[in-house]
């Protein structure tokens, strides 16, 4: 899963959840907020839904799409409202890192977008394709394009490839995805098996191989149907060995993409220039129109929307690559002069309340607390329907597969059935139910919402405790697996768009561990030996829809979770800048298709 | 930062300091000579005519029977302070600020409701000073208690005591303090509650009690100090000694009456640096939570919303206004009554 | 002088160790694990342990702090790398030394600080001076009112405001925004001049009101009044020996207020999202850095540790009847 920056103070994200999103003030900012916040069903849906698709070797030719009224040249602007953790591919795994991150790394494979149909195709990056499988999915081979460049001219090839991925395993690469590294020695404590080419040892070719300078073939010890979507994560490149400096690449990283990282303060601001050895020939995905990308980092909201909306000075070529607008400045931005410079998008993140299965055993209980949950009241507490819509899958929008599916009828009554609510209880035979509600005191947001919860619950009969957990406290403790709350909102992003990242590691009940994403505990052999069997299926459209009908399952039988809102971004442009598109992979703005007026 | 009115309470103190500032009570004694009134008494009488002070005193009293019977207002006003109005009854739009225009005014919710949850502003208003000054007052009362103490033990015994006395003050006084607070309220929060148990509001009242009272006692602390060291050396004190007093009557009888003009003052000063430091730290999101009325919460939510609804910002703030200003100028008059030779 | 300079500093020395460890103990009181934030959705035990081995977080709390303490002289070397001397670290967060973030936020706390104590003390104290000297006149009695209502005002509560009002709605002012002399002079002015403005408003109050009462107060005291006897003008007895007398507190005051100014104005730069010492507190602590929160403490304190040595030293240069003992 993909995490979602979280804005500032509050941010604390662990656990790969959808950080907290929100907000702070913690910072005192002002009980600002950020990401997701809900509204009404009526809300105009601006959200498109794209089928990503992967790409053929024609598609993986250079240049990027032409962007039509682009031209080369002026400074872009970025808001964060955030600083940014790691400058390391290796080490990216929040979606801010990872879009950023694109425009001075590149990657083996990665997401092309046409810039006016917002099409989405997954296309070799650094490779002439998205890879050829063999030995049942368990070999891919990838070949390096030419005239492959880094920032100081020398020719990229595939030992550098081969070191890259090696350096994933190196003892201070913590915080990035471990697909490749599990993958590659079917091992989840992988460093056991293999601790990076520090000491100078190498992965065997058994396991990963470069016959050539231009090929390299990994060898995986189970068939992985969806690996080329694992090769666009971030850290699926190479880096030239003569500039790895360990840990400190991580806030200054050698370029092989479009610019380079001419100066960064962290937590401040990040500014890239043109690399003159970036050859747009090679490039299928990247227009790099701007001389220069000018990353504000740690822009307070509502700050941030505010600058976006006045735009005055040079913020009319600014953007917020990743976040979305102020919940407080939604009827603002209502207004139709905002309209032409509006991007609403949904994001790979899926909201849930998860239900503590290993507290909460009776599967009538859950299901009476999802029809007493009452959607439409917390999506408004958050905000206001444009950062997030009502959504009841567990499989989100942006990935493939996704079929709406709504067995609780959420959907008809979003402010809860409660009667529907009190017969199943009555019929479990439970009495004065009480649960107890964890929530991370981050802001006034989600304490807002346990006010509204504990409002709607009494409807049903069911007594909710609102517990307060301090923000930097709030993962560690749902984290455990006795941990005492009933009841605990986290969220899950797919890492590519393929619900193999969102359905094993939340539903899978031999995960279950303290930390693991599994937060409801769920434990049931059905879903288990399902998420085996689905995994093997080599032909991903098959494979996608097999996941969609098992995340049906597991909320009509098992009724683990409560999800109640899709992630959208939701905010503003400068008018100096045009073509704007939209990333829905990562769930943020591409940079790669803008240029300034 | 401190916040100013803290330098204001500490500078007061200089004033008294003075060397040139002369001894408060030695004024008091010759006039009571004269006139044949107690010192008490004269101050009433100085303090009655005072009408500033007389009218800021009905307004912080007004403050105070608000903050106790805030339940019964709110009964007779009709709506109370957890009720989401606004929710409940449609009174918010989709983006979740009142429709209503000023805030949500109306006949009923006579301040308008909160932007989000719809809560009723004047009920929050009312309830929030039972929070704000609750908190004040206890640490206020706790910190005038530690740093009388304190300055008594230290100036009385002096010697070792003394010094390792003051600089435990010394280390006290060096904490940056909002970053202390921000920073320990949740390490004093875990030492009582255990992770995961329910956190009672009165304990989170507690923690903001404690964390703000730790770095709070220390200035009054130095000025009794430095005080009891000059009247120490007095004779009727040291007459006392020679008589077989006892250290405690000494304390009780010679010391204290002397000290109670720096206590007064002080106290009254430090309510109101208090109630914003409380408010400051809801402000920044360590103090109260919600639903828990607070003054600070309101700014934090008025903060973020001061563009789409700001007229939700002018009710806390002006409230707040009114309550620091008559306090500061209460506690000039309270100077004034009691210490006449200092003139403003 | 010197001896007294010599045992204020060793005495400050000994405070500052001992801030360290309580912050460090404290830190280790909470009940979450700073791991979890560096671990991303990958929290399997053997990962933490690896991180906890990286932040140096697998060795017994003393010692962390010891060989904290030692390495801001000494430099040290650490799992994530090297940490030249002065060492207060690398941020947990971004391996970042800890000391080139504060140097790099620095600029900005000095530049508010400068600017907001600037504005302050010459309003302040010349508001105060004009009503002492026209004491009960109609402006005195007008700038003893604002400077009443200035006092009892929060940043948090006229911030917001005059950003609405002066930036958003009039667009006079910038709406605040960090610094950067080398760069851009002009726009580090303007974007400096309303978190200035506003921070300055809640502190000249309090010092035109206490100029006002100690020179009315100095200008009763026997030695001005010999002085105005004597025959000397008005003005050179107001200028030449009230005003001495009351620089005393006033210079106390602004010690106090330096001091906590410069170690970072939290409200301030959180109400204007500006990013000096004050932000980098607030994130150190919601992001459990300890390094960062170390070396936001210390830096804090330290301020404050040396503006009152210099309050103290001062005090005795203007009034040679305070002895340093």
């Amino acid at each position: 899963m993909k995490k979602r920056r979280a804005y500032s103070a509050a941010a604390v994200l662990s656990v790969g959840a959808l950080a907290l999103s929100a907000c702070s003030s913690g910072n005192g900012g002002g009980g600002g907020s950020s990401n997701p916040s809900g509204g009404s069903t009526t809300a105009a849906s601006t959200a498109k839904v794209q089928t990503i698709t992967v790409g053929t070797a024609a598609d993986s030719v250079g240049p990027a799409p032409a962007v039509a009224g682009a031209k080369k040249g002026g400074t872009a602007i970025d808001l964060e409202p955030a600083g940014i953790n790691h400058l390391d591919p290796a080490e990216a795994y929040v979606n801010q890192e990872q879009v950023i991150g694109q425009l001075f790394s590149r990657q083996l494979t990665n997401y092309k977008i046409d810039p006016t149909t917002g099409k989405t195709t997954l296309v070799g990056d650094l490779a002439t394709d998205t890879g050829t499988s063999s030995d049942g999915g368990k070999t891919w081979t990838f070949h390096l394009k030419d005239g492959l460049k880094w920032q100081d001219g020398t020719a990229i090839t595939s030992d550098q490839v081969k070191y890259g991925i090696e350096r994933l395993f190196s003892s201070f690469e913590t915080a990035g995805p471990q697909y490749l590294q599990q993958w590659l020695t079917g091992q989840s404590d992988f460093r056991k098996v293999y601790g990076g080419p520090q000491g100078g040892k190498s992965l065997p070719d058994s396991v990963l191989a470069t016959p050539d300078d231009k090929t390299i073939v990994f060898h995986f010890k189970t068939p992985h149907a969806d690996a080329p979507y694992a090769m666009a994560l971030s850290g699926s490149g190479p880096i030239l060995k003569a500039k790895d400096t360990g840990p400190k690449y991580d806030t200054a990283p050698f370029s092989d993409g479009p610019y380079v990282v001419s100066s960064y303060k962290p937590g401040k601001a990040l500014e890239l220039t043109r690399n003159k050895y970036w050859d747009a020939k090679t490039d299928p995905i990247r227009g790099a129109f701007p001389d220069k990308w000018d990353i504000q980092l740690g822009v307070e909201q509502p700050g941030l929307t505010q600058r976006l909306e006045q735009q005055s000075g040079s913020d009319k070529d600014a953007v917020s690559l990743v976040q979305s607008a102020d919940p407080t400045q939604m009827s603002v931005l209502a207004a139709s002069q905002y309209k032409s410079r509006l991007e609403s998008n949904y994001q790979p993140f899926v909201d849930v309340f998860n239900i503590n299965v290993s507290r909460i055993k009776n599967v009538k209980v859950r299901q009476a607390i999802i029809y007493a949950f009452p959607m439409q009241q917390v999506q408004t507490a958050l905000g206001g329907p444009q950062q997030g819509e009502l959504g009841t899958n567990l499989i989100g929008p942006t990935v493939s597969g996704f079929k709406p599916s709504d067995p609780y009828g959420k959907l008809t009554k979003p402010l809860g059935d409660p009667e529907k609510a009190k017969e199943l209880l009555k019929e479990a035979g439970v009495k004065n139910l009480h649960l107890s509600f964890a929530y991370s005191n981050s802001g006034q947001r989600w304490a807002n919402v346990a006010t509204t919860l504990k409002n709607s619950f009494a409807k049903a009969g069911i007594t909710l405790d609102a517990k307060a957990i301090d923000p930097t406290a709030y993962y560690t403790l749902i984290g455990k697996t006795n941990n005492p709350y009933d009841l605990y909102r986290t969220g899950w992003g797919s890492d590519w768009p393929n619900a193999s990242t969102v359905i094993p590691p939340t539903q899978d009940g031999r995960l279950v561990a303290d930390d693991d994403p599994n937060y409801s505990h769920l434990n049931d052999p059905k879903v288990n030996s399902e998420i085996d069997r689905i995994s093997k299926i080599t032909d991903l459209t098959q494979q996608a829809a097999e996941w969609q009908t098992l995340a049906e399952t597991i909320m009509k039988t098992d009724a683990p979770e409560i999800p109640y809102l899709y992630d959208k971004y939701y905010n503003v442009y400068g008018d100096g800048l045009g073509g704007i598109s939209y990333n829905s992979a990562y769930g943020t703005i591409n940079p790669n298709t803008i240029y300034v007026k | 930062m401190t916040s100013p009115s803290k330098a204001a309470a500490e500078s007061a103190g200089s004033l008294t300091l003075d060397p040139e500032g002369g001894n408060p009570d030695s004024g008091q004694k010759r006039a009571a000579e004269l006139v044949g009134r107690s010192p008490r008494q004269l101050a009433w009488i100085r303090f009655k005519r005072d009408k500033v002070g007389m009218l800021c005193a009905v307004v912080v009293a007004g403050f105070v029977l608000i903050a106790i019977f805030a339940p019964l207002i709110v009964k007779l006003y009709g709506q109370n302070a957890y009720s989401l109005y606004g929710q409940d009854d449609g009174l918010l739009n989709a983006y979740g600020l009142p429709i209503k225009p000023n805030g949500g005014i109306d006949g009923t919710h006579w301040f308008g409701i909160e932007p989000h949850l719809g809560r009723d502003v004047f009920a929050l208003l009312i309830y929030g000073i039972r929070t704000s000054l609750g908190v004040a007052l206890c640490v206020t009362i706790l910190s005038v208690l530690l740093g009388v103490t304190v300055g008594l033990v230290q100036g009385y015994i002096g010697g070792r005591t003394d010094y390792f006395v003051g600089r435990a003050s010394d280390l006290m006084m060096s904490f940056p303090q909002q970053l202390f607070f921000i920073a320990f309220t949740p390490v004093i929060l875990s030492l009582f509650v255990k992770p995961g148990d329910n956190e009672p509001t009165y304990l989170r009242f507690t923690a903001l009690v404690l964390v703000q009272f730790v770095l709070g006692w220390m200035s009054l602390g130095r000025l009794v100090r430095a005080q009891v060291l000059s009247l120490r050396e007095r004779e009727y004190i040291e007459a006392a000694k020679l008589s077989g007093a006892s250290s405690s009557r000494i304390i009780r009888k010679e010391l204290l009456p002397n000290l109670w003009t720096t206590i007064l003052v002080q106290s009254t000063l430090l309510v109101p640096v208090n109630v914003t430091a409380e408010a400051g730290l809801s402000f920044l999101g360590v103090g109260m939570q919600q639903p828990t009325p607070d003054w600070g919460l309101m700014f934090q939510d008025a903060a973020a919303n001061y563009q789409s609804d700001l007229t939700y910002m002018f009710f806390p703030g002006i409230a707040m206004v009114i309550f620091v200003v008559a306090f500061n100028l209460l506690g000039d008059s309270v100077r004034d009554a009691l210490d006449p030779k200092t003139i403003r | 002088m010197l001896r007294f300079l010599t045992r204020r500093v060793l005495g400050a020395a000994v405070i500052l160790v001992l801030i360290s460890l309580v912050t460090y103990l404290l830190f280790f009181a909470l009940p979450s694990d700073p791991a979890l934030l560096s671990c991303g959705k990958n929290c399997t035990p053997s990962n933490i342990a690896q991180i906890h081995k990286n932040l140096g977080l697998d060795k017994p709390i003393i010692v962390q702090w010891w060989d904290y303490l030692i390495g801001i002289f000494g430099g040290r070397h650490l799992p994530l790398g090297n940490c030249p001397a002065p060492c207060f670290g690398l941020s947990f967060n971004n391996q970042t030394p800890v000391w080139a973030l504060l140097k790099d936020r620095y600029p900005t706390t000095l530049s508010l600080a400068i600017g907001g104590s600037f504005i302050f003390l010459v309003v302040g104290v010349g508001l105060g001076l004009v009503s002492a000297w026209k004491q009960g006149s109609v402006f005195d009695r007008a700038a003893s009112s604002v400077s009443l209502l200035g006092q009892s005002v929060q940043i948090y509560f006229i911030g917001p405001l005059a950003i609405y009002l002066l930036s958003y709605k009039l667009g006079w002012l910038n709406r605040g925004q960090d610094p950067s002399w080398g760069a851009h002079p002009g726009s580090s002015l303007t974007g400096l001049v309303l978190p200035c403005l506003v921070m300055s408003v809640i502190f000249w109050s309090n010092y035109s009101r206490q100029t006002r009462s100690l020179m009315v107060e100095q200008l009763s005291e026997e030695h001005v009044r010999t002085a105005r006897a004597k025959g000397m003008g008005s003005r050179y007895v107001f200028l030449r020996y009230a005003l001495r007398g009351a620089m005393g507190p006033i210079i106390t005051i602004f010690g106090i207020d330096l001091g906590s100014v410069f170690g970072g104005a939290i409200i301030t730069e959180a109400t204007f999202g500006l990013h000096g010492l004050g932000n980098l507190a607030v994130s150190a602590v919601t992001q459990q850095d300890l390094p960062l929160e170390m070396g936001v403490m210390l830096i804090g304190a330290t301020s404050i540790v040396i503006f009152n040595i210099i309050v103290d030293a001062c005090y005795a240069l203007i009034d040679p009847r305070i002895r340093l003992a």
